[in-house]
């Protein structure tokens, strides 16, 4: 298959009637993606990861051996009856989500007056290691305990549906060894977020995860008989949890890290917690179907991690960029080409959106390398003195900004970027400044 | 089964799955090629899939004379649309690859709309 663009240049040459479409104007997107609210397909992969998550916290060491217990305890209450048992199940759910989602709005409503402060490389690098601490508990390093007085008070048993809903609210104290950790974790990533209905959302749901087995459970109680038995196997899940706060954490740093560490080190944290969760961990369980789902448990851990570094590492060819130059500049307008000017830095996520995708679109590459002169410049290094001038003539005040100079030299004000857009959308402008 | 032999059995699942994604991720990520056609290559194309090829003079005077009995249709990539095309058309983008023509069935009749009678004409 092929393709053959020759009957609209033929069309135009015979002056027949043609129509153009102007660029549209960019509406100003977030400029870091670890705080602000985000929607669309990246926030229901995110809601379906954390209601998952609440899911495995069931099988923690903390709270699977309560599950029969506390299923009982609901069928006593309420004597006969389904509608009984699912009453309390709502209670009980709906007490988790009073908790998890007053921590979450809390969390995020602090983390928002912190604002700016999360782009400072040493609140990332605390952030990240308070995260580690957390997922070191979850390895078996230490255990979070609460105060004594809390517990006990956690742990009274009230009658009726207030009882069921007590139980809810309570869960978090009484399973705190196992679910705490990680619930401090997800309160640390929504705090720096900063936005509380992100962090209601969050946590509603991670609340579902949590109480949804119970009150399925309650329904079935039958089957109750069938659950597998604990065992060692309610470790290696907390292990698992652990691993996600680990990946949490270099999620963090990520725009701090050096350019190879942040194209590799979540790859390579996938790749480890696959080889760890699925070999090097010996556990075992009486009942067989754990070992068909450790095994893909990890094999999904090392494809996605293969998947990932494989992506980066096979990109194919890049953007043909020129260094800056004054003179380069002016022979770029002495030739009556187009010249693009990228500023970026490292740490900046959009730059490297920008780069990961846009610049290795095969339409950019290959305008880059005849008709455009494409230049990039590294603002990284805080008080670089070199590109000052520069900096001032365009007046570039973030990264990053793409600068459109046509083919006079004079820049195209209205094409001017200041955030990630697709290769379509930039062909859109680069072909406006002929 | 003894424990030593399927702890290999599935090192060797894993390691296949592993150089499955690799083998996967490198062919997804090769540069497209770039055929260069000629008219000969369109005139075989246009006799297998039944379509009548119009050159430019009988598609001007059709526009001139009966321009609402036709509907142009530009099937270059959006950008390319936007820089200039036949004034009145619009747009569907489509790669030349076997993966475009499965996606974009169902948006193509969207695009051609009620009208039956038209006259469609590809570009």
């Amino acid at each position: 298959m092929f393709r053959y663009p020759e009957g609209y240049p033929q069309w135009q040459s015979k002056g027949l009637p043609v129509a153009e479409s102007k660029a549209k104007p960019l509406t100003d997107g977030p400029k870091s993606d670890l705080t602000g609210s985000f929607t669309g397909w990246q926030l229901v992969w995110t809601l379906i990861g954390i209601f998952a998550g609440g899911l495995a916290l069931n099988l923690t060491p903390c709270v699977y051996p309560l599950i029969p217990i506390t299923v009982s305890y609901f069928g006593g209450r309420s004597g006969t009856g389904k509608s009984g048992l699912v009453g309390h199940g709502i209670c009980y759910i709906g007490g988790l989500s009073l908790t998890n989602s007053f921590l979450g709005v809390m969390a995020a409503l602090t983390g928002g007056l912190m604002g700016a402060m999360l782009q400072n490389p040493l609140v990332l690098v605390g952030i990240a290691a308070v995260m580690i601490v957390f997922a070191s508990s979850l390895f078996g390093l230490w255990e979070l305990r609460l105060p004594f007085w809390l517990t006990q008070a956690a742990s009274k048993s009230y009658s009726g549906f207030f009882g069921s809903f007590f139980m809810g609210v309570t869960l978090g104290v009484v399973a705190a060894p196992c679910i705490g950790p990680f619930v401090l974790g997800l309160l640390t990533w929504v705090a720096a977020r900063g936005d509380p209905l992100i962090g209601f959302v969050v946590f509603f749901t991670l609340s579902l995860g949590l109480g949804t087995p119970l009150f399925v459970l309650a329904l079935f109680s039958g089957r109750l008989k069938q659950l597998p038995k604990s065992g060692e196997w309610m470790n290696w899940v907390r292990r698992l949890m652990g691993w996600v706060l680990v990946a949490m954490a270099a999620y963090f740093l990520k725009p701090i890290l050096p350019v190879v560490m942040q194209k590799y080190l979540l790859p390579a944290i996938a790749i480890a917690a696959g080889w760890h969760l699925g070999w090097l961990d010996k556990t075992t369980a009486t009942f067989r179907s754990f070992a068909v789902i450790k095994i893909l448990v990890s094999i999904v851990c090392l494809v996605a991690g293969t998947y990932l570094a494989g992506n980066q590492f096979f990109k194919g060819p890049s953007v043909r960029w020129h260094q800056y130059s004054d003179q380069l500049l002016a022979d770029a307008a002495g030739q009556g080409k187009p010249v693009i000017i990228d500023f970026y830095a490292t740490w900046c996520a959009p730059c490297r959106e920008l780069d990961d995708i846009t610049f290795h679109h095969p339409d950019v590459v290959k305008f880059s390398h005849d008709d455009y002169i494409m230049v990039k410049v590294d603002l990284t290094k805080q008080g670089d003195r070199r590109y000052d001038r520069l900096l001032e003539t365009y007046a570039v005040k973030g990264v990053p900004t793409v600068i459109f100079l046509d083919t006079s030299g004079h820049e195209r004000q209205d094409l001017r970027l200041v955030d990630f857009i697709g290769p379509d959308a930039f062909l859109i402008r680069m072909v406006s400044l002929r | 089964m003894t424990t030593g032999s399927s702890r290999s059995r599935t090192m060797w699942i894993a390691l296949a799955a592993v150089l499955a994604t690799i083998a996967a991720v490198w062919y997804i990520n090769l540069p497209p090629e770039i055929v260069k056609a000629t008219m000969d290559d369109v005139r075989v194309e246009a006799e297998k899939g039944g379509y009548r090829l119009v050159d430019i003079d009988t598609l001007a005077e059709l526009y001139e004379t009966r321009r609402d009995q036709i509907l142009l249709i530009d099937t270059r990539q959006e950008w390319e649309y936007r820089s200039g095309h036949i004034a009145g058309a619009v747009v569907f983008p489509m790669e030349p690859t076997r993966w475009a023509r499965w996606r974009k069935k169902g948006e193509l009749k969207a695009i051609l709309g009620p009208d039956k009678q038209k006259s469609i004409f590809f570009y």
